[in-house]
């Protein structure tokens, strides 16, 4: 029953979106079918926001000043028509539309909100207020400032936050990259069973991540985990290591950082390992019949020939697995997340999550949010530049 | 069947200017083959007719309709594209009656149809198929197929045989040529394969940078070129170019440069003072280079030249020439017996021989 | 020349059983943990921790799944996962193949900022996100529903998605439309009955891509669904992984029943899902 009436739910709200949809392509299709008529923007003027308060108030959404914002709205809508589409490309605006309203909604005004927050001060004091009234008090940038100068957790600063950040996506970007290309390299020879080896290689990218991540976080388990389990029977077998100072870690406390690293470089390799081995294929074994007439040796192949030629191929993947790492929450969350979990592990990301969500702090976490999304996006756009120029070289 | 004409036709891309002012007239029945270089607008002025590429400037008419603002389905036309454009998901069958069944045919007079035009194409055994269980030729049918089913008022074909390998190309060459004479209808082919044009066309339209360079018959077009560009891109091999000056001597009009000098006989230029001093270059196609033949009086003086290399076609061989430093290119009859580097005498046949302005490059008429 | 012939063979041989040798580590280190779950779920109650590796445990038993089935409420979470996840793919799906075709044929004003604009979202950290969609849905009472959930998972893999089809359809010639065209049908027809039906391979993978993402997702359900009725399967399984000895069989068991499915849809795909995230990345 109580499936019957969830699937009767979500099927009416993809019957309202289509809807919407309709209603918004019917929208566009009037106006590039009559912007060119006389009285057509007086007339649009009045019935647009007219219909469009009255869809609002049939939702119970509309506000005081709905009709004067929908009106605006149609004003830049009608410039927009006049002055850049001109009539033409009725086709493409139609179809993109629904995509970028979409967008819009869920992805631009959630950014532009986000901002509104960092300059106001919502907490859990605050937050019945905004509820209630939608207003919040005005902080100016003293989240920003707090941001530099007090935790987001209950100790670690921002700056040990940022250094251990950039440790933590170096080191799992170099050994993706190196764990990836050594196992392409090999699984790139005419060898058997090559099929099923790369079947078992891509189990960690092909599981749940976050059964996978939960299954890697048992295995290190002070007692239980297979990594303690093994070293234990080391030293049963071989007394003398004791010695020589091996002993069972009890990873998840006293190395976190080192353990999450270790699950998501174990996560991460098979990944770079598809891309690289897609790039090799892609190169003709000529270039090689060529070198071993020049009598190139293995080395020299693969400094000569196959580096510069998955670079097409190598580059976009590291920079996005650059991007991936830097935004991983999800393998340090599920790690130490739990209560009475650590924040030795934690990192830019997870930190402002764990700020907003454990801590309860909105408006530090949105300041917090916007300073990491600057640092990325110059990062960014200064690494775009140098590769185009880069390519322009070439 | 139908007439199409290009009125004033400009077209650009951004600020290339494509198509500038191309004026041509099909009429009812005809055959016109548009040939010329890549990048010469011919194909650009073909999806103008099929409605595929906007109009920057001028009018098209099918029919005496103007269809500038036409939507491609309204107007009546079928296309055969280069790539053959065969829907991969559709069997051959389903291509072939997918335009008729977007028009909601009656079923019968569908299956007529695809009948009619399978029987024309030898297709019966294949209408289950998908295309990509077709050779290269058999699409190129389906293609072809799929334009006749349509009756249309108009065929339009882009470089159809480009993707063709030789032989098949000359067996699909000489199918066209019958289906033209069975059908009798309007066709508009492009091509940048002169053979192609010379074989097929009633008219052959040459373009060149966008600009219409000579429009008639093929024969027309091989004897009478009226440009440089015309006289160079037909034929082959190509013509050979002899650039010089003209003098008046007794009366008589003389080509010089500095390896050749010969008069030029009144048929073939007109003997006025404003000749004298004149930049020209003259054409002359390789069949009309003898070489150590008794010359006549319809040929040019004996002038001694070297043989270069000699390249045996089969039934005929081309001479490398070199006359002082200008080559020459001559066609003779197999076998040339002679080995390379030897001394040869050749003339040039006046009858076929082309005078052009150097710097207007047009013909200058007899 | 024999002589050599041999030795050149032998080394191959040996560098061969080298190349197998590290292969094999490599992937007993992929396999193991997935092997270790399977391990606990069949273990009896009273052994689940325990040091032992074997594989096949003594006594090993269904009784973990049993109880995972019978005293939780495992199924209802994975219908939960199921249908936000089905909602969340249908729509990212359609809004992104009718704008990947947009911006694949037209020249239009904007067309570059557009793209511009999609990259540069996949920039923003998505925990960034979390927080004002988080408020959102408060705001709008769908805290603690299939709704919020939709809403806030639909268009996290728009951009992405339409960056794949894009990069297909630009690999469809487009005499293919304009023969379309020609023989009649309007620009909207040649897409839907031409363009469509030939990116089936895409759609899938924008589709699968879409599905999975929204599958495993964790971060999102954690905020906004806080009754156990409610919960994706993802969430359910974190709780059971947490602190009582009895639940870890559980948890292995329920890890297994959504691993097993994932895995076989995956594998079976992956020639699909891979040329696609290539193709994607390369033209990126």
């Amino acid at each position: 029953m109580e499936i019957l009436k969830s699937i009767y739910e979500v099927a009416w709200f993809i019957l309202l979106i289509a809807g919407g949809v309709a209603v918004l392509e019917g929208y566009l299709y009037s106006h590039f079918k009559f912007y060119r008529k006389p009285l057509f923007e007086v007339s649009a003027l009045i019935v647009f926001p007219l219909l469009g308060l009255l869809a609002l108030k049939t939702f119970g959404l509309a506000a005081p000043g709905s009709y004067s914002w929908l009106a605006v709205s149609e004003v830049l809508i009608l410039l927009f028509f006049r002055f850049a589409v001109k009539g033409r490309h009725t086709v493409p605006f139609m179809l993109l539309a629904p995509a970028f309203v979409g967008l819009a909604l869920l992805l631009v005004y959630p950014f532009v909100f986000e901002v509104y927050l960092s300059f106001h001060d919502l907490k859990l004091t605050t937050i019945m207020m905004w509820k209630n009234t939608g207003t919040l008090p005005f902080a100016g940038i003293s989240q920003y400032v707090k941001v530099f100068t007090t935790s987001p957790l209950s100790e670690i600063t921002f700056w040990a936050l940022l250094g251990r950040t950039l440790v933590w996506t170096f080191s799992n970007v170099f050994f993706h990259v190196t764990g990836g290309f050594i196992l392409a390299l090999m699984l790139n020879n005419q060898i058997r069973f090559k099929g099923i080896y790369r079947t078992l290689l891509v189990i960690p990218w092909a599981m749940p991540q976050v059964v996978a991540v939960l299954a890697m976080r048992g295995e290190f388990h002070a007692t239980n985990g297979f990594v303690n389990i093994i070293i234990t029977k080391l030293l049963d077998t071989l007394p003398f290591l004791g010695s020589l100072g091996v002993a069972p870690v009890q990873w998840l406390s006293d190395y976190p950082l080192l353990t999450c690293t270790l699950i998501n470089v174990w996560l991460g390799i098979p990944f770079m390992m598809v891309v690289i081995l897609g790039g090799l294929q892609s190169i003709s074994s000529s270039y090689y019949d060529a070198a071993d007439i020049d009598g190139a040796s293995y080395l020299q192949k693969l400094r000569y020939i196959t580096l510069p030629l998955i670079r097409p191929v190598l580059m976009p993947a590291v920079t996005l697995g650059t991007v991936w790492t830097f935004n991983n929450i999800n393998v340090i969350y599920l790690v130490t997340g739990q209560a009475g979990g650590t924040e030795q592990a934690d990192i830019l990301v997870s930190a402002l999550y764990k700020a907003a969500f454990t801590y309860n702090r909105y408006s530090y976490s949105a300041a917090f949010a916007i300073v990491v999304f600057a640092m990325l996006f110059f990062f960014s756009v200064f690494y775009l530049k140098t590769f185009d120029a880069a390519k322009d070289e070439r | 069947m139908a007439t199409v004409q290009f009125k004033k036709i400009v077209k650009k891309f951004g600020d290339n200017l494509v198509l500038n002012g191309v004026d041509v007239e099909i009429k009812d029945h005809e055959f016109v083959v548009i040939v010329g270089p890549s990048g010469c607008g011919k194909t650009t002025l073909l999806r103008m007719l099929a409605g595929l590429e906007e109009i920057t400037d001028g009018e098209i008419f099918i029919d005496n309709l103007l269809v500038n603002e036409l939507h491609p389905s309204k107007r009546e036309i079928a296309m055969v594209f280069q790539d053959y454009a065969l829907y991969p998901h559709m069997t051959v069958e389903q291509n072939m009656n997918f335009a008729l069944r977007l028009r909601k045919m009656d079923k019968a007079e569908i299956a007529g149809r695809v009948k009619e035009a399978a029987n024309i194409l030898q297709l019966n055994k294949f209408l289950e198929r998908m295309p990509k269980q077709l050779s290269g030729g058999q699409r190129q049918r389906v293609a072809i197929g799929r334009a006749i089913v349509r009756k249309p008022k108009v065929f339009l074909f882009d470089e159809p045989l480009s993707n063709l390998d030789a032989k098949l190309r000359e067996e699909m060459r000489v199918e066209i040529a019958k289906l033209y004479q069975r059908l009798n209808a309007t066709i508009l082919y492009v091509t940048h394969d002169q053979v192609e044009a010379m074989t097929l066309a009633g008219r052959i339209v040459i373009m060149n940078h966008g600009i219409v360079q000579q429009v008639g018959s093929p024969i027309e077009v091989y004897r009478k070129p009226v440009n440089l560009f015309v006289a160079g891109f037909i034929g082959s091999p190509t013509m050979n170019f002899l650039s010089g000056r003209l003098k008046l001597e007794n009366g008589t009009a003389v080509f010089f440069n500095k390896f050749i000098t010969m008069p030029i006989p009144a048929f073939v230029l007109p003997q006025s003072e404003a000749q004298d001093g004149r930049e020209v270059v003259l054409g002359v196609r390789p069949d009309d280079v003898l070489v150590e033949r008794p010359g006549g009086e319809k040929c040019s003086g004996k002038i001694e030249g070297v043989l270069e290399v000699c390249e045996l076609l089969g039934h005929r061989e081309n001479l490398y020439l070199k006359v002082g430093g200008q080559r020459v290119l001559a066609t003779v009859e197999a076998f040339f017996n002679r080995s390379p580097g030897s001394a040869v005498s050749l003339c040039f046949n006046y009858q076929n021989m082309h005078v052009f302005d150097k710097a207007t490059e047009q013909r200058i008429s007899e | 020349m024999k002589k050599q012939l041999s030795a050149a063979a032998k080394r191959k041989r040996l560098q061969h059983f080298f190349i197998h040798a590290g292969i094999i580590l490599f992937a007993g280190a992929c396999v193991y943990p997935l092997l270790r779950i399977l391990t606990v779920s069949l273990r009896p109650g009273d052994k689940l921790f325990s040091t032992d590796l074997s594989l096949i445990p003594a006594g090993a038993t269904f009784v973990s799944y049993a109880r995972l089935l019978g005293d939780t409420m495992f199924l209802r979470w994975l219908w939960n996962s199921l249908i936000i996840t089905l909602a969340t793919s249908f729509i990212g799906v359609s809004l992104a193949s009718t704008a990947a075709y947009a911006f694949s044929r037209f020249r239009f004003p904007g067309k570059k900022a557009g793209m511009i604009l999609l990259l540069s979202s996949q920039m923003i950290p998505a925990g960034m996100l979390i927080l004002p969609l988080f408020l959102m849905i408060m705001k709008l009472k769908l805290m603690n529903t299939y709704l919020g959930m939709i809403i806030a998972y639909s268009v996290s893999s728009l951009p992405f998605s339409i960056w794949i089809l894009k990069g297909y359809y630009d690999t469809i010639p487009r005499s293919l439309e304009e023969a379309a065209l020609v023989d009649g049908t309007s620009q909207v027809g040649a897409f839907w009955r031409i363009i469509l039906p030939l990116s089936t391979p895409a759609l899938s993978i924008a589709f699968l891509f879409n599905f999975t993402t929204a599958w495993n997702e964790y971060l999102v359900a954690r905020v906004v669904l806080f009754s156990s009725k409610q919960y994706t399967w993802t969430l359910g399984l974190f709780e059971l992984q947490g602190q009582y000895i009895t639940q870890w069989g559980m948890f292995a068991a329920g890890s297994m029943l959504v691993t097993i499915p994932v895995l076989c849809v995956f594998l079976y795909s992956s020639k699909w899902l891979i040329s696609g995230l290539t193709l994607g990345s390369v033209k990126g």
